[in-house]
């Protein structure tokens, strides 16, 4: 069983700007993404609006695997700014393995 | 793919013990001014970043990592931050070809070369030459790499440097886009070939230029190469994904997954193969990682060399 944590977009501000809710869920970025692997990095960025801190923890790994090519962000329609989520979301995990 | 944390906390003692992300020392790293004999005063500071004089590490370095990838040999990386990294960097020093430092280093002496027929009024200060710490950036270690950037900067701002020239997109990127925001410190940055200013007979030439992400999509400057090119006669072919919509090189995954990489360069190669000319990178990731899957590919200073 997954838990969602409320407060994970706040926690998220000191790591990057917050434009997850910006994402409709369209899908181009993870059809942009030169990785094709696994819905990257829509998967992740709705993981961001749920709350699901846990399930990007368990999955940490795949976001070193983002090149951060930037391809995702250029071709955004909404202007959400995939690859920073990326970017954030790692230093997101960077902290916390630091921490613990 | 390897273990993030173990690459990343290599990477960030590295750059905490050395200024370098390999650990070795500068002075082994950073040679090739030594019989160049240049200014040391000028409008512009030259700011190579290092990064053109780690390629030859970035590739010995990938080599092992690339022979160790899903072996159990793998999971001994998390030991690898507890050795002093100056000993680690002298070790990975030691087993680089002379050859390929050399090369590395003559790309840096070319660029000057330009940039002296072009009548750009530079120096070189070595001692104000340092690595940028984009690669702390890029993996998520934020605290390192503001840390990294402050030192750098505030050497660069207490030298009176106000003028900037950059060789390779990653430390552009960083000078001109991360410092301001990270340090406070600002530079006016160009990249070399900004301020090229040559002229030659038509040659007749015509090459496939692959854009770095950075040049490309980040910092949008990929007409610029592009008219450099022009004023020698040389054309650029067109090929689908160029420009701010140029295809990674599959460059800065190799220290977490080789196999990942060259997955993404092979893909890139043959897009850049298609038209059936000599390929042009102008990025010293790129142009390694393209060498690798053994495309006929150059630096764009090699190239402009040859022309003039």
């Amino acid at each position: 069983m997954s838990l969602v944590n409320l407060d994970f977009a706040e926690e998220l501000k000191e790591y990057s700007e917050d434009t997850a809710l910006e994402c409709f869920n369209c899908g181009t970025c993870a059809a942009i993404c030169p990785l094709v692997h696994d819905n990257f990095p829509r998967r992740m960025i709705r993981y961001v609006q749920i709350g699901a801190r846990q399930k990007i923890l368990e999955n940490s790994d795949e976001l070193w695997r983002c090149l951060h090519c930037g391809l995702c962000t250029h071709t955004c329609p909404r202007e959400a700014d995939p690859g920073e989520i990326i970017l954030g979301l790692k230093r997101f995990v960077v902290a916390n393995f630091r921490r613990s | 793919m390897f273990n993030p944390k173990d690459i990343i906390e290599t990477l960030a003692n590295n750059v905490q013990q050395t200024a370098s992300p390999f650990g070795i020392p500068k002075f082994m790293v950073n040679t090739w001014f030594k019989h160049a004999s240049l200014p040391k005063k000028g409008e512009y500071l030259l700011f190579t970043g290092l990064m053109y004089q780690f390629t030859p590490y970035i590739e010995k370095s990938t080599q092992y990592l690339e022979k160790y990838e899903g072996t159990r040999m793998a999971g001994l990386l998390k030991y690898a931050r507890h050795i002093p990294s100056y000993i680690s960097g002298i070790g990975l020093a030691m087993i680089t070809s002379g050859k390929e430092k050399k090369n590395a280093g003559q790309t840096l002496k070319n660029i000057c070369s330009l940039l002296k027929k072009s009548k750009v009024d530079f120096a070189y200060r070595p001692d104000l030459d340092n690595y940028s710490g984009i690669l702390l950036y890029d993996m998520g270690d934020q605290k390192g790499f503001v840390a990294h950037a402050k030192k750098v900067a505030q050497k660069l701002q207490k030298a009176g440097i106000k003028k900037i020239i950059t060789v390779d997109p990653h430390t552009a990127y960083a000078l001109k886009e991360l410092f301001p925001k990270y340090t406070g410190i600002n530079f006016e940055v160009k990249s070399y070939f900004e301020l090229l200013n040559l002229k030659s007979k038509d040659c007749g030439l015509e090459v496939t230029i692959h854009d770095p992400c950075f040049f490309g999509r980040y910092l949008k400057l990929s007409d610029v190469p592009r008219k450099v090119l022009t004023n020698l006669g040389i054309s650029a072919s067109d090929i689908r994904n160029q420009g701010e919509f140029t295809s990674c090189c599959g460059g800065p995954a190799e220290s977490i997954s080789p196999s990942l990489s060259n997955e993404i360069m092979e893909k890139r190669a043959k897009e850049l193969e298609e038209p059936g000319k000599p390929i042009i990178a102008y990025c010293p990731i790129c142009l390694g990682n393209l060498k690798k899957s053994g495309a006929n590919v150059e630096d764009l200073s090699t190239l402009l060399v040859r022309h003039i």
